[in-house]
């Protein structure tokens, strides 16, 4: 039997967090997604040994402040594309400048240094990438889908998945199709 | 990520391929370091043997001598072992079929081998960056398919 | 044969017969009738007779009685008494004889009472004359009275006579009438029956003559049938399942190499005749001929004495009769001919397959292995260039521009031609696939050059039908890049995608297409045009109309464009105008 799962990282990260972040007897307040506020002195050894801990689940300390603001980009731009509600029609540029209370050419430089790719990069990847997760879910048409991440059209999403993938929204639709059924045949 | 240098493995019989391939990764500023095999039975030893880390890119030419890339590509995918291996496919060809084929079977990146050094430099940049950005995104790899 | 001859046949003949009983019935009738008429005149006759005989037996009692009474000598009295006792028997048989008659009856009565009335007078007077006194006044007084009682028995006598007499006219008149018409009406039937039988005759006559033609036909049919048998090499046979008996035409003794009835046709006389390979694949195609009293055929060959071997087929049909019988009919044909065509057939196509797959292989593993080399030669010329630039004269730059360009088209030429052999390829899986799809899927493709021109391109809602879909994306590819390639300077390209449901027999290359109907699609755009002179030669391979250097091409679009459709079974057609602009049109046929 094949199961296919949905994942909700969001909720898993946290729940990993928290187990270990009660194991290690560490006081902490969320602040938010990725940010935790340890209330307690912390000695660099339990904060090691958090560390260590952690790791194997891909969750990782960032000590740096400029990945601190980066991640904090990061997860404004997830929230944007992710959003449910869907419709912030305002420009990428604006929303994270408002967001983050900094200016988006100060933003965007950071990011381009840290990660090695732009905030207008970033944000098609991630659209692209739900795009991908809503494909295979095969509920929505491209259409819809289109609308649904603020697309102008069609053609536009076509050609910006192509560009940045290679292939057709079809052609990946019709790939992840046949890889199902080689797993369920064998 | 907190690694120095990007892992990358290379199965390929043509030595001016390895010599480009190499080149270019010479010339990218991201540190790497590449191994390179001269054929499929040579990789797939390597790799069976292989205790640590895996690494974080192979790249596999499709027409090799004893074993094919696509040999390779099938003994890799069932083997839970390699689960997390990117795999990239770096080929003369450029069928749709070919290209499709290798998709399904479970490769992440489909590269036609440039005829242009720039443009492998580029390709092979574009490779590794979104590479990356699935590694520290925590994208969904299921979904990795990049055509180049 | 037609039935109703025969039943005609039958009609008459039953009429015959009906009209020879019915003269039959009448006869026995009228016979009947007549011997009836002939006893009443003879009834008549006695009756008649008695009447005389009462007549002769009173005046004998007269005359005894008168003699008595002149010489009372009582002599006279003996003859009186006899004839008295005469008249009794006389009036008793009477009585018998007009037992039926009812109005006789009561004649004889009244005859009666007179008779013995007279017989009172008589013995009166003889009992008078007894006192001897002759004529005493008494005895003529009672004379008297007896000549009147006499006169009255005449009367009577006389009336019984009128009565019979009227009877006998009566019944003969019958019999005459009746007689009169039965001769007549016999004649006459026996005139329609000698007509029917005449004509059944000249029925039958007839018959005969048309069953003589037919037979005649039947001889000119066996003889043609037979010499047909020897021009076509095959024979007939006929099969009596029930007796298990045989009859070969002469032919088939021929087709096993021997002289026309020259053995006893049985199956096991045959068997030796067949293959000893085929024998027992041919025994059982017998048993199944008579299971399935029908099979389609029978292959096997025949050995001839001399070591000859030809191939036969039968073939057998069951005849079943209305009697029960059973009748395996056949035809046996020689075969070897055409077997020994078909092989070479055979052998042909398995050579053109074999080469076709050999020019293919090599087309493919040419042109693919080809591009290893020149990828290098290109790449190596990207390193001369970037690296060692500076280390070159303007010449060698110039030089190396023109290796660039040359190797540039080169490659060009390869992949073109790798993508003319991979459409070669036949064993592409059809499958139902959307053509709006494949369309978008070749529109984002060409997305760059679409852009760059400032193209605009239309297109109607496309059927879904079932292609190879690589190859039909790579037939909208090539077809929308020939029209961006070959667009008039100056103009933006406009390209209209058309498609129409058309009916094969309206479209005059489609005319003799085995399919009802095709999809038609129309790809027109406003470039630079062609002459139509060039319709046909545009879509050959290597074909080029225009130079290289005006135009970039390698003449193999258009070929792969019409080797594609052509995989579909369609028909690509190019009609074009100079400077206006070119159609191409593409047939795909399909079912309703």
């Amino acid at each position: 039997m094949k199961l296919f799962l949905k994942f909700d990282f969001t909720k898993i990260s946290n729940v990993v967090l928290q187990e270990k972040l009660n194991a290690h007897n560490l006081k902490y307040q969320q602040s938010a997604f990725g940010e935790i506020e340890l209330l307690e002195k912390v000695s660099a050894q339990q904060l090691e040994a958090f560390n260590d801990s952690i790791k194997n689940y891909g969750i990782y300390i960032i000590e740096d402040a400029k990945n601190i603001i980066v991640q904090k980009i990061k997860d404004a731009i997830m929230e944007m594309v992710f959003s449910e509600q869907n419709q912030i029609s305002v420009k990428t540029s604006v929303f994270l400048s408002e967001k983050l209370n900094q200016s988006y050419s100060y933003l965007s430089n950071l990011f381009s240094e840290v990660t090695f790719t732009s905030i207008e990069n970033y944000v098609i990847l991630q659209k692209i990438e739900y795009t991908k997760t809503l494909l295979i879910k095969d509920e929505l048409s491209l259409t819809e889908i289109a609308y649904k991440l603020n697309y102008s059209s069609v053609a536009h999403l076509s050609k910006q998945f192509k560009n940045t993938t290679g292939i057709t929204p079809s052609a990946f639709q019709r790939i992840i199709l046949k890889r199902k059924e080689i797993r369920t045949d064998q | 990520m907190n690694k120095e240098y990007i892992n990358i493995a290379l199965a390929d019989d043509d030595e001016d391929d390895i010599l480009f391939f190499t080149e270019a990764f010479e010339e990218l500023r991201i540190k790497n370091k590449v191994s390179t095999f001269k054929d499929g039975i040579e990789l797939m030893i390597y790799l069976e043997k292989l205790e640590g880390e895996l690494p974080d890119l192979l790249f596999l030419d499709l027409n090799m001598p004893k074993k094919s890339g696509m040999e390779c590509l099938e003994e890799i995918k069932a083997n839970r072992k390699f689960k997390d291996l990117i795999i990239a496919i770096y080929s003369t060809s450029s069928s749709e079929e070919d290209v499709e084929n290798t998709f399904v079977l479970g490769a992440n990146i489909y590269i036609k081998k440039p005829n242009n050094f720039e443009k492998l430099k580029k390709v092979l940049s574009e490779v590794v960056t979104t590479n990356w950005q699935y590694h520290t995104n925590s994208l969904n790899k299921e979904n990795f398919l990049l055509r180049l | 044969m037609s039935l109703t001859p025969s039943k005609l046949l039958k009609i008459i003949f039953g009429i015959g017969l009906f009209v020879i009983l019915c003269i039959g019935g009448f006869t026995y009738r009228h016979l009947n009738s007549l011997s009836k008429t002939n006893e009443v005149i003879k009834e008549t006759y006695t009756l008649r007779s008695e009447l005389d005989n009462i007549i002769s037996n009173l005046k004998d009692a007269e005359v005894g009685h008168r003699g008595f009474l002149l010489t009372h000598d009582s002599l006279f009295l003996k003859p009186y008494q006899e004839s008295k006792q005469k008249i009794e028997n006389n009036l008793a048989r009477l009585d018998t004889l007009i037992l039926a008659n009812q109005s006789q009856q009561l004649n004889l009565d009244q005859l009666e009472i007179d008779i013995s009335k007279r017989f009172v007078i008589f013995n009166k007077s003889l009992d008078i004359a007894d006192d001897k006194i002759i004529l005493s006044e008494d005895i003529l007084l009672l004379l008297h009275e007896g000549k009147i009682k006499m006169d009255r028995i005449r009367e009577d006598i006389a009336k019984m006579l009128d009565y019979e007499n009227k009877l006998l006219l009566e019944s003969q008149e019958k019999n005459e009438q009746a007689i009169g018409v039965t001769p007549l009406f016999l004649y006459g039937i026996l005139i329609l029956t000698l007509i029917l039988l005449l004509m059944a005759y000249a029925k039958i006559n007839d018959d005969l003559k048309i069953l003589k033609d037919n037979n005649e036909d039947l001889q000119v049919f066996k003889k043609l049938t037979e010499q047909a048998e020897i021009i076509n090499n095959s024979a007939t046979w006929i099969w009596d399942i029930v007796n298990n008996k045989f009859e070969f035409s002469d032919n088939l003794y021929r087709l096993v190499g021997e002289e026309p009835q020259s053995f006893e046709p049985t199956l096991e006389n045959f068997f030796s005749y067949v293959h000893e390979d085929d024998r027992e694949g041919f025994g059982q195609q017998v048993n199944l001929m008579i299971k399935k009293e029908d099979l389609p055929f029978a292959t096997y060959r025949a050995v001839h004495k001399d070591g000859t071997v030809r191939s036969l087929r039968a073939y057998g049909k069951l005849m079943d009769t209305t009697i029960g019988e059973k009748f395996l009919l056949g035809v046996t044909t020689d075969i070897s001919d055409d077997v020994k065509n078909f092989e070479t057939i055979e052998e042909r196509n398995l050579e053109l397959v074999r080469n076709n797959k050999e020019l293919s292989d090599f087309n493919y593993v040419a042109s693919h292995d080809l591009q290893e080399p020149l990828r290098k030669i290109q790449t190596f010329i990207s390193r001369l260039e970037t690296k060692e630039s500076e280390n070159l004269t303007e010449k060698g730059k110039f030089y190396i521009e023109k290796i660039k360009s040359s190797s540039a088209r080169m490659r060009m030429l390869i992949e073109d031609l790798l993508q003319y052999s991979r459409t070669s390829n036949s064993d592409s899986e059809f499958k139902k696939t959307n053509m709006n799809m494949l369309l978008e899927d070749a529109k984002q493709e060409l997305s760059d050059s679409i852009e760059e021109k400032n193209a605009e391109i239309i297109s109607d809602s496309l059927p879904t039908m079932e292609v190879v879909s690589f190859q039909i994306q790579q037939l909208f590819i090539n077809l929308i890049s020939n029209s961006l390639k070959y667009s008039r300077s100056g103009i933006a390209p406009k390209i209209e995608i058309t498609h129409q449901e058309v009916l094969s027999k309206n479209v005059k290359v489609l005319e003799k297409s085995l399919f009802k109907y095709h999809h038609k699609f129309t790809f027109s755009d406003n470039g630079i045009g062609f002459e139509q002179a060039y319709g046909e030669t545009i879509f050959e391979l290597f074909n080029r109309l225009h130079g290289k250097t005006e135009y970039s091409g390698t003449g193999i679009g258009l070929a792969i464009c019409k080797k594609i459709v052509e995989n579909h079974h369609g028909v690509i057609l190019a009609e074009g105008k100079p400077n206006l602009g070119a159609s191409f049109i593409i047939f795909f046929p399909f079912l309703k």
